[in-house]
């Protein structure tokens, strides 16, 4: 007789070591039992029959040994075989499965995308962000140093301060100064305007970057009055000069001065980053004050040593030159913060709490597709009873449920990779600026895995509520139940309505999150400025000639011709110059010294002793201001007036103040006809009088409180910046800029502009606000969605389970209206219970969104209000069309069916 | 295929089961009885050894086992020949009666 090898498989394969020795043992007793009886035919009792039996049989023991160490290892196999061989089958019938209802495959393979694609392209900003190392050698060692004044806030280094601290720390093993500016660089008929930093000796050894072509700074660059030398990005290598190699040695100017290009570095080791030329500082001489502030210092921490060990250092190096140097210095104090922490430390709470939005997504796509996996349950109940029946084990079943969800999974890993791929390049465009290094954002291994590995969580977690949703039935009830009711029963809808109550619970999360960011958003974007925000143009130009005497006079004859023709163009009614346009973070502020009258001499080594007398001293923001530019920026005038053509450079100088100053300086007298000097910004020590009060501006984050200026006179004072500002009062925007690029080059063609309006510059100024609003409404939007369709599918299940007592309500006379009371009932009540459990939730978590809010507070009763108010709309609209249906019952039919 | 002793000896008992097994499925029990039948009583095999070889020659893939019922109504294992079983009892046997007739002939030739 020959057994078919499947048939051993099925009905004979041992499971255990225990079976092994169990069969076995079965199988001996057997032996010795026939041998035993053989023996009792010759005569032996049936005791000695046995145990001679025994002795005949020999040593068990050995013999069990023996068997187990065959055969374990080949019971491995099998097993091994086996399972692989189930999973396959199982794989091959989850297919068809699939194919057989592929509304369920797909649209729980798209539910399961959008989540993982949501969640991963998030991940690729964090991963870029945040977990990629910065593209220098051994980065963990850089560090930006600061300095702290007396109220703990960071501090810029001065030249004093900075040279001590290199002579005096112990744990760096190079650190260099350096400060950004915008210049002109023109070069065979072509003007740019480019970021430039001044450095000092060691910055590129603080970085070790390498030269792409040519070489870096030599000590002979890098003494006072060395000619000047710059070393350009590979950005800007390619944008001005084509890539060529002959950039080495070429010849650019920046305003009056030449400068020799002697090297470009390899593109992503910009630093700071989109900085396009480095040139040496030191051919400009020291700022011997300890008050200029005027430098960002990284350092590179020696081998071995840690940040944290270079930040007690610095600290201790400072600490010990104020308490030798005494109030000459305002900085009482210092750190080192790791450089990575200083690039990405804000961006990166923003983008652990968009994860965690995204993560929150995730999970109601999850419960939806669970949701739809018991109602799928519900439908193949007969089928796995049957399964069951035939022999299935409970551990069987939850490998085929398993493969399943794992199937589901995979479906939505791959999708999600996808939206994923298109969802990055959609952030890069929406918030370049908010991701330090542009361009790098890829999906790389990291976030693959991250795709997989949460796809895997899911495919577990949706196969295991699955096996426990599937495998509990009742086999009898189940086979005997008719297909019309479903089966399932109340244990399933309970269940069902968990899942959508922790759906709409989590979705009011989201949602109130938006909210509060919206209405915060709201009240920044709606604010009043104090200046106005439309119809608004500003050219941004740099006038970096030469100072000498005539400086002044040139500046203003220059500007006096670009406004004049600014006024000619239609649609112009002001102009007005500024050193510093709204929000462009290029404002000085300083300590100003308040003077018994104009013709007070004073000159620099006074200063510091002036400065001591607290009540002479007070502290403001420069700016520097034409006499067009308080109408053109439409700043009212409070009292006194601005500046007119009288005050004109060499005479009597003028200043204008705004309230907060006037208010803060002096709040029981008259501001007008007070003397003060301002030469700590500009080097200017000439006295000015306050001629007029203007309205106050939030010029520098319009969520801060409009901070006290002191407005100079463009035409007087030569300010400490290049930078120039026409301002515009233009009806049409985009026309008369592009006749104002035409026309101001007429009246020089060597100072490169760039024109923006500034609406763009204060929708600039939010932009990270409006990032986090944008992709937290969209997961909540989604969610909302995702979570109608939940409260959909429930009460519709609901519906068509309790069809039959419907009916009979129907055939008893119940009127349409109350069929539909009765099923919305449900819908209110699953609403209202997920929008308490998310109230709750939601009270927790927008704690985390205290940072991003202004004006609003974190339990805002209208955004909470109105979320709430929109979930049971949206909720109840979902169970409405079921209801209808319910109320639509032809109770015959039913009835009869059943 | 050369073999040394032990390994022969090892191979009596396999090709004795095998030869046994060639006439249909058996028992443990009833391979013992037919051997010791057949074999005039003249060879009397330790059971524990015959088992070995029975799970043994299973492993190998030469026999397989089953559960059933036997006569007395009791669950028995019984063994039966596969295809690859049946291969080597042909080998075997043939290794088998050339040892033998070259052992007869050196005992013979004194």
């Amino acid at each position: 007789m020959r057994v078919p090898s499947g048939v051993r498989r099925a009905f004979h394969l041992p499971v255990s070591k225990g079976q092994i020795a169990r069969d076995l043992e079965e199988e001996v007793d057997f032996h010795v039992a026939m041998r035993a009886q053989a023996l009792g035919r010759g005569g032996l009792t049936e005791e000695e029959a046995v145990a001679e039996a025994r002795r005949r049989f020999g040593d068990v023991q050995d013999l069990r040994d023996y068997c187990v160490s065959l055969e374990v290892p080949h019971m491995q196999r099998a097993q091994f075989r086996e399972r692989m061989y189930s999973v396959v089958q199982d794989l091959r019938f989850a297919l068809r499965q699939f194919r057989r209802s592929p509304g369920f495959a797909i649209i729980a393979g798209v539910t399961l995308a959008l989540g993982v694609g949501a969640t991963t392209a998030i991940f690729s900003v964090v991963n870029d962000v945040v977990l990629k190392p910065l593209p220098f050698s051994r980065p963990g060692q850089l560090v930006q140093l600061w300095g702290i004044d007396a109220n703990g806030k960071h501090l810029h280094f001065a030249d004093p301060t900075f040279d001590h601290l290199a002579a005096e720390n112990h744990t760096l093993s190079a650190l260099a100064e350096y400060n950004s500016n915008d210049l002109s660089m023109s070069t065979g008929g072509t003007v740019m305007r480019v970021t430039a930093s001044a450095v000092s000796k060691q910055f590129f050894q603080v970085l070790d970057v390498r030269p792409e072509i040519g070489r870096l700074f030599a000590p002979e660059d890098q003494q006072k009055g060395a000619p000047m030398v710059a070393v350009i990005s590979h950005g800007l290598w390619m944008r001005l000069f084509g890539g060529s190699p002959s950039v080495i040695g070429t010849i650019v100017k920046s305003g009056p001065t030449s400068v020799t290009i002697i090297g470009v570095i390899p593109a992503g080791t910009e630093y700071p980053a989109a900085n396009d030329a480095w040139y040496p500082r030191e051919p400009l001489g020291e700022n011997t004050s300890y008050t200029a502030h005027n430098w960002n210092v990284i350092g590179r921490v020696k081998d071995g040593l840690t940040p944290d060990a270079a930040a007690r250092d610095v600290s201790m190096v400072l600490r010990r030159l104020h308490a030798a140097v005494g109030e000459n210095t305002w900085t009482f104090d210092g750190t080192a913060i790791p450089l990575r922490d200083q690039i990405v430390g804000k961006v990166k709470v923003l983008l652990l709490l968009i994860l965690g939005a995204s993560g929150v997504l995730l999970l109601i796509a999850c419960a939806n597709v669970a949701n739809l996996l018991i109602a799928r349950m519900a439908v193949r109940e007969s089928e796995i009873a049957v399964r069951v029946a035939i022999g299935a084990g409970r551990g069987r079943l939850a490998q085929q449920l398993l493969i399943e969800t794992s199937l589901l999974a995979a479906v939505g890993c791959l999708g999600g990779v996808l939206i994923a791929a298109a969802g990055t390049r959609a952030l890069l465009v929406l918030r370049p600026a908010l991701i330090p290094r542009v361009g790098e954002l890829s999906l790389d291994w990291r976030v693959l895995a991250f795709a997989i590995v949460t796809s895997a969580a899911m495919a577990v977690a949706l196969g295991l509520f699955a096996a426990w949703r599937g495998t509990r039935g009742d086999l009898r009830a189940a086979l005997s139940q008719s297909q019309r009711t479903q089966g399932g029963g109340g244990a399933s809808y309970r269940v069902r309505g968990s899942l959508v109550v922790l759906q709409l619970a989590m979705t009011v999360v989201l949602l109130v999150g938006a909210g509060l960011l919206a209405r915060s958003f709201v009240r920044l974007t709606t604010i009043d400025p104090g200046f106005r925000t439309h119809d608004m143009v500003v050219a941004a130009t740099a006038y970096d000639d030469a100072r000498g005497a005539d400086y002044l006079t040139r500046r203003t004859l220059y500007y006096e011709q670009l406004a004049e023709r600014a006024r000619a163009i239609p649609g112009v009614t002001s102009v007005g110059i500024s050193d510093a346009p709204p929000f462009s973070n290029g404002s000085s502020n300083g300590t100003f010294l308040v003077l018994d009258n104009a013709s007070v001499n004073i000159v620099q080594s006074d200063l510091e002793a002036l400065f001591k007398d607290k009540s002479r001293t007070g502290w403001a923001t420069y700016r520097t201001a034409s006499s067009g530019y308080f109408k053109a920026m439409g700043i009212p005038v409070i009292a006194g007036r601005v500046f007119d053509d009288n005050d004109r450079a060499g005479g009597p100088q003028a200043a204008v103040i705004n309230a907060a100053l006037a208010h803060k300086q002096w709040p029981n007298e008259n501001a007008i006809g007070k003397v003060i000097e301002f030469g700590n910004i500009d080097g200017d020590l000439t006295p000015m009088t306050v001629v007029g009060v203007v309205g106050d501006t939030r010029e520098e984050d319009l969520a801060a409180d409009p901070q006290p200026a002191i407005y100079v006179d463009f035409d007087q004072r030569t300010g400490n910046s290049h930078d120039m500002y026409v301002i515009m009062a233009a009806a049409q925007e985009t026309s008369a800029i592009a006749a104002a690029r035409r026309s101001f080059t007429q009246v020089r063609s060597d100072i490169p502009m760039r024109f923006l309006t500034v609406e763009d510059i204060i929708g600039r100024s939010v932009e990270s606000q409006r990032f986090v609003l944008l992709l937290v409404g969209v997961f909540g939007t989604v969610a909302l969605l995702l979570a109608t369709l939940g409260v959909y599918s429930v009460i519709s299940y609901l519906v068509a389970q309790r069809g039959r007592e419907i009916s009979i309500r129907v055939a008893l006379g119940a009127s349409a209206s109350e069929i539909v009371g009765l099923v919305l009932k449900q819908g209110i009540v699953l609403s209202l219970v997920g929008a308490v459990i998310g109230g709750v939730a939601a009270l927790a978590a927008t704690r985390l969104l205290k940072q991003l809010l202004y004006q609003v507070s974190t339990t805002d009763p209208v955004s909470f209000a109105s979320v709430l108010v929109v979930l049971c709309g949206v909720a109840l609209l979902a169970s409405y069309v079921p209801a209808r249906r319910a109320a639509a019952f032809e109770p015959m039919d039913v009835l009869r069916g059943g | 295929m050369p073999r040394d002793a032990s390994d022969l000896l090892h191979g009596t008992l396999d090709v004795l089961i095998l030869k046994t097994l060639s006439w249909g499925a058996m028992h443990g029990y009833a391979i013992a009885e037919w051997i010791e039948h057949r074999g005039g009583g003249e060879l009397v095999i330790v059971d524990a050894a015959l088992y070995k070889a029975l799970h043994r020659l299973e492993e190998g893939g030469a026999i397989t086992a089953e559960w059933g019922l036997s006569d007395n109504n009791r669950r028995a294992k019984y063994y039966s020949l596969t295809s690859r079983g049946r291969a080597r009892l042909r080998t075997e046997s043939e290794t088998w009666k050339r040892y033998a007739l070259a052992v007869g002939r050196i005992i013979e030739s004194t």
